[in-house]
């Protein structure tokens, strides 16, 4: 069983991220769960999202204290709570323009960055990142299938549909994984400057 | 929440019955999805986190033109309850869904509703009941609705819920009784799943159109509500009792019909690898799929170890419960629900539920998981080792 955690904050669609991915994963013919818990239901409160996908029935329900990734929208909810359960083998991906190596210090983990709003403002989403992050998020596990992914992003973008599925694509190509090269294109990003919020994405 | 969902069937999953779906739903919308087979006339309703996404689901169904219904948006739960038992009473078939705080204001009706014999079927999706403010599962608040006549039945997933609030009519016409079907907060109202809807021949079939013989109706002249004396309301509350004497054989049968025509059944419990137990994990709702898997691994290591799932809570069914632990040694309840100045609600129910019983077995009350706490498969394999090694004690002992 893949066990995923993602966290993020209120507004930023970490859930419907959840979503997608478990729709991508249902699609393939696996069992799924994936439930979101929050506190206020307001935008910027931590939103927790867990996803279990499996070969079989999936019979579980409780959180997921040992994830096998942790898929984390805001580097500020990167606490020792939300990385108490990792394993050394756990993948932790950050949307951050940091390189992965200086997230060490929070532990031996195998982390990966997404500078997921540059990618967000390339493809004209404004702050919206759900749709980077997930492309990341296949690269980094070895599924769902990326332009299976990637066609979902599109089938369920409620308006920037290309956008976002591109969005897919870019954050497959320009992850930054701890121990790797940098991939090539990553430089481009550097030139975007984050602009103002736009409407707009997957969100 | 968003919808999402897909018709497909799948490679890796069971063949579907002709005319079934596979979607992927939440629970809440799997409820949704039960109810709109159910074919209600009536839904009055009001909107509670975390119960909203049942009301619409059902309105986005009302749009979209798949759900003949009419929906009514009431100012609060009381008055939907009450909306609900006028409206059963003209003999229409009512469905409703509230949580937490929305059951609580609905309490007056909910005694009103039995009373009255209207078989609505009501889900109520668990939730911590404030104060302090929560959104947190634990089924505190449909326990608190013991006494008020209605049937009980706890589910454990999406499907179990969309399957029971069709069998929940079944039984409630039958005996006019009403009926809640109670799932908690998150693990199940807001996971998504895969989940198998029906057809609906085959719920016409096994739900055939509610005609009751007496109704609210000015060709027929009958009324409810008036004064009644002493005598008249004994005679009421001694059939009320009838009735619910009944629930466990109509619900039985309900379950076992529905399997025949659907290819699922749940029973009104479930002994899950019971035999040659030494001891029995006894828990309702969502805590059962994680208990499973506690159990199958406490197997693996050589535990003699089975589970007792509790669906039927009202009544509790005592004549079926005492079959089902006779002859086990050990009993470990398991659950967040808190009464205080009692302990385990479960654990108070079932020791009553065996008292008197040849043989009993011992029991262990165990609070694990108040106030939405996680209770992880390791946690429960930690307390059955627990309840293994020590007496038990009267009260409920707080385990974290």
């Amino acid at each position: 069983m893949l066990q995923l955690r993602i966290q993020g904050r209120g507004g930023q669609g970490a859930q419907l991220a959840g979503e997608i991915l478990a729709t991508a994963y249902f699609r393939e013919g696996k069992y799924v769960q994936a439930y979101s818990t929050y506190g206020g239901a307001r935008r910027g409160t931590p939103v927790s999202t867990f996803i279990r996908v499996d070969s079989a029935p999936i019979r579980e329900r409780c959180d997921i204290e040992e994830p096998d990734a942790i898929v984390c929208f805001d580097p500020s909810l990167l606490s020792p709570a939300l990385l108490g359960g990792a394993r050394p083998d756990t993948v932790v991906l950050v949307n951050s323009n940091r390189a992965p190596s200086s997230f060490c210090d929070l532990g031996d983990y195998r982390f990966a960055t997404l500078d997921a709003l540059a990618v967000a403002q390339k493809n004209d989403l404004g702050r919206i990142v759900n749709s980077a992050v997930l492309g990341a998020f296949a690269r980094v596990i070895g599924s769902p299938g990326i332009e299976h992914l990637a066609n979902v992003v599109r089938d369920v973008s409620p308006r920037k549909s290309e956008e976002n599925a591109g969005a897919t694509m870019d954050g497959y190509r320009l992850v930054r994984i701890l121990g790797k090269p940098d991939p090539e294109g990553l430089e481009a990003l550097a030139g975007i400057t984050p602009g103002s919020a736009t409407e707009g994405g997957a969100a | 929440m968003t919808t999402l969902t897909t018709g497909a069937s799948q490679a890796g999953m069971p063949e579907l019955l002709p005319g079934d779906v596979r979607m992927l739903l939440t629970g809440n919308y799997a409820v949704s999805y039960g109810a709109m087979r159910a074919r209600p006339q009536v839904v009055p309703i009001y909107p509670i986190t975390p119960q909203t996404p049942i009301a619409e689901k059902i309105s986005d169904l009302q749009l979209a033109g798949e759900f003949d219904v009419d929906l009514m948006t009431a100012e609060s739960e009381h008055s939907a309850m009450s909306a609900c038992i006028t409206a059963s009473l003209t003999g229409v078939r009512v469905f409703t869904a509230t949580a937490s705080q929305g059951l609580m204001l609905m309490h007056e009706m909910l005694h009103y509703a039995s009373g009255a014999m209207t078989p609505i079927v009501m889900v109520n999706v668990n939730r911590t009941i404030g104060s302090p403010w929560g959104f947190w599962p634990d089924q505190t608040d449909s326990l608190a609705q013991r006494d008020t006549g209605w049937i009980q039945l706890y589910t454990e997933n999406g499907q179990e819920s969309l399957d029971t609030v069709i069998q929940a009519f079944r039984i409630a016409e039958q005996l006019l009784v009403p009926a809640m079907v109670i799932h908690e907060a998150f693990y199940i109202s807001h996971a998504l799943e895969p989940v198998v809807v029906p057809a609906q021949e085959r719920v016409d079939e096994y739900l055939p159109p509610f005609a009751p013989q007496h109704r609210l109706d000015p060709e027929i002249g009958e009324s409810w509500g008036n004064v009644v004396n002493q005598d008249m309301f004994y005679r009421h509350r001694k059939r009320l009792g009838e009735a619910m004497a009944r629930v466990p054989e109509t619900a039985i049968a309900a379950d076992t019909e529905y399997e025949a025509l659907m290819g699922r059944g749940y029973g009104i419990l479930e002994r899950y690898r019971m035999e040659g137990a030494e001891i029995a994990v006894v828990a309702f709702g969502a805590m059962c799929g994680t208990a499973r898997v506690a159990v199958d691994r406490l197997r693996e290591a050589g535990v003699s170890v089975g589970l007792l799932k509790i669906k039927l809570f009202r009544p509790f069914p005592i004549e079926q419960v005492r079959a089902a632990v006779a002859g086990v040694p050990k009993l470990v309840v398991m659950e967040r629900n808190f009464s205080p100045g009692v302990g385990g609600v479960l654990h108070q129910e079932l020791k009553a539920a065996l008292y008197g019983m040849a043989d009993p077995p011992q029991v262990h009350g165990y609070l694990a998981g108040v106030g939405g706490v996680n209770v992880s498969a390791r946690k429960i394999e930690e307390l059955v080792g627990k309840a293994m090694t020590e007496e038990p004690v009267a009260e409920s002992v707080w385990q974290r």
